[in-house]
């Protein structure tokens, strides 16, 4: 129990240092916000402009919620932290191999970090800018109050369980050392099924019932439905057990990965 | 039971190479990295562990720091097998690759041990009294709130040493943690490494290919090439078996020519200097000091043992690696 305790001071700690890296650099916060808005306006056009000719069953105002969303938590989906990589790459994991820690858990606590920080950084002013936003174009208020708090607690789920996909893509990257295949199929994968390219709440309905219920919904899908009400309150509680569901399966696969590499390990270079 | 044990170690690694024609399969071809090697170190030794590139040095200290298991053999420090009880073992060790790093690039140096502190479970009071010695040895007061990437080499490389000691380990491993740097810094290292040994009886296997580091530090040291262990023993009894030759610089008040230079001797001429390389034992130095004295005004001379990494080359020339 004692050792449990001070091994999650462990993971406390890394945590915090990935978080505190990922605020050094401004410049990269202000261009993916930037960038971020940029994409959103497009989208929420492209809406528009559907919209005028061919109104769909979801308000409008809905869909620009769920875009203005899914683009200020991109960061959360898609950024793999460029260190690691790198330490793979050219062997420097070497050391975190001979560390007292779980690599699962080590590299676990420093995708967190990187994802929380990361898109909360970005996040925040995109949010407050969405809000100003005139009508038709802007980021609306939750459902309620309840709404919102069921969409906090499963954004971070949602953040687990996308940092145990990404825990996985670095266990495949261990072994190819090279990220880019494994990286650019799930990428694809991750855009498409989680809602960023097209909200998953256009798809036809019969799509809806399988596409809701694969991990990828789970990351932002399922937050943002709950903020917009699209999930009533009382669905909240099945929606957030899909969620835990597929975190803890994910997090199972990526530490049976992640011991079988360690099994079967080649450094490179010297 | 000594400190470290090590017998019969075998590791090999596979390697595919590119498919010819015809074939339908990458070939595979298995490189054997270390080929039953064994050893003993005795606790607060520091040996030397040296070999061309590729020998299988780093492997060893990869599979001593529970990094690799190998196929087959057995390995023991300190009573724990490293590959099998990997977590309890690398608490009792450090580890330094010269080149690769365990600071974090963009915080201050300071910031990395205490994460690293927070990894080995370090208390407080046991931080503070390490952390007071290794700074004051290593030099690196001024510089604990600067962030490793504003760094020099030199000073890279002693903080990555406070790094991999603060948890007091009782074994260290050093894979060439001089590579790249200045005399300064060599030397500053190298007498931190005799400090730590001698204060703290830490044990210190040292895998380097610069053998002053070796001359200065180690009074034992094991060769390995093709993964075979080829000597294990006093560093002056291996130098002596191919310290033959000795040099003879000299330099004359005229020009002198047609000197009849005695047979078996090489002899190099750079500007006004003679540069003869000579056995003793077939030469003896009196004689050839009689026959330069014949060949003119003798202004002044010098008579050099052979460099050791000379002598280094001329045994893994002779041990064909």
């Amino acid at each position: 129990m004692m050792n449990r305790m001070r091994s999650f001071r462990t993971y406390g700690a890394i945590f915090r240092m990935r978080r505190r890296m990922e605020t050094q650099y401004r410049g990269a916060v202000l261009g993916g916000v930037i960038c971020q808005v940029f994409f959103g306006l497009v989208l929420i056009a492209v809406y528009r402009a559907l919209y005028a000719g061919n109104p769909q069953h979801m308000a409008l105002s809905a869909i620009t919620t769920y875009v203005w969303l899914q683009q200020a938590f991109f960061r959360m989906l898609l950024a793999s932290d460029p260190d690691l990589m790198e330490k793979i790459r050219t062997g420097a994991i070497a050391y975190d191999l001979c560390r007292p820690l779980s690599l699962y858990g080590y590299y676990y606590a420093r995708i967190l970090a990187q994802k929380w920080m990361g898109s909360l950084l970005r996040a925040l002013p995109m949010i407050l800018l969405a809000i100003l936003l005139p009508p038709g174009w802007e980021l609306a208020a939750p459902a309620s109050w309840a709404a919102m708090g069921c969409a906090a607690a499963a954004l971070l789920i949602g953040l687990c369980c996308v940092s145990a996909m990404e825990n996985i893509t670095m266990a495949f990257t261990m072994r190819t050392l090279d990220p880019r295949g494994v990286q650019a199929m799930m990428n694809l994968l991750m855009m498409t099924f989680s809602g960023n390219i097209l909200p998953l709440t256009l798809f036809p309905d019969r799509w809806q019932r399988v596409i809701t219920l694969m991990p990828y919904a789970q990351l932002l899908d399922a937050p943002i439905r709950l903020y917009t009400g699209e999930y009533a309150l009382g669905e909240a509680g099945r929606i957030l057990a899909i969620q835990a569901g597929w975190t803890v399966i994910l997090i199972g696969i990526g530490a049976y990965l992640w011991r079988r590499n360690q099994r079967r390990l080649i450094i490179q270079g010297g | 039971m000594a400190f470290i044990e090590v017998e019969n170690l075998n590791k090999q690694f596979i390697i595919r190479k590119k498919r010819e024609k015809g074939q339908l399969m990458r070939p595979k071809e298995e490189i054997s990295a270390l080929r039953e090697v064994s050893f003993q170190v005795n606790q607060g030794e520091l040996v030397g562990y040296i070999g061309p590139n590729g020998a299988g040095k780093s492997t060893t200290v990869k599979i001593l720091s529970g990094i690799l298991t190998p196929d087959s053999g057995r390995a023991s420090v300190d009573g724990l097998v490293p590959w099998a009880d990997r977590k309890a073992h690398v608490r009792r060790i450090g580890v330094v690759f010269g080149q690769r790093s365990q600071l974090w690039w963009d915080v201050p140096i300071a910031d990395s041990f205490a994460l690293l502190k927070e990894i080995y479970h370090v208390p407080e009071a046991a931080y503070q009294a390490r952390m007071g010695e290794l700074t004051e040895a290593l030099q690196l007061g001024d510089l604990m709130r600067t962030p490793l990437r504003l760094l020099s080499l030199g000073q890279r490389m002693r903080a990555e040493l406070c790094g991999s000691l603060l948890h007091s380990p009782s074994l260290l491993f050093l894979d060439e943690p001089t590579i790249g740097l200045d005399a300064v810094s060599k030397l500053t290292l190298r007498e931190f490494l005799q400090w730590e040994n001698r204060q703290r009886g830490t044990t210190i296997l040292l895998t380097t290919h610069d053998m002053e580091d070796i001359t200065a530090l180690c009074s034992r040291v094991m060769v390995l090439g093709h993964g075979r262990k080829l000597y294990d023993g006093e560093l002056t009894e291996l130098l002596a078996r191919y310290d033959t030759e000795r040099i003879i610089t000299a330099r004359y008040e005229e020009e002198i020519s047609g000197t009849a230079w005695p047979e078996g001797c090489q002899v190099r001429r750079n500007g006004e200097n003679w540069i003869i390389t000579y056995a003793p034992e077939k030469i003896p130095t009196a004689e050839m000091m009689a026959r330069m004295q014949q060949a003119g005004h003798l202004r002044e001379c010098t008579v050099q043992p052979q460099n050791v990494d000379r002598l280094i080359a001329r045994m893994y020339q002779e041990m064909e690696l």
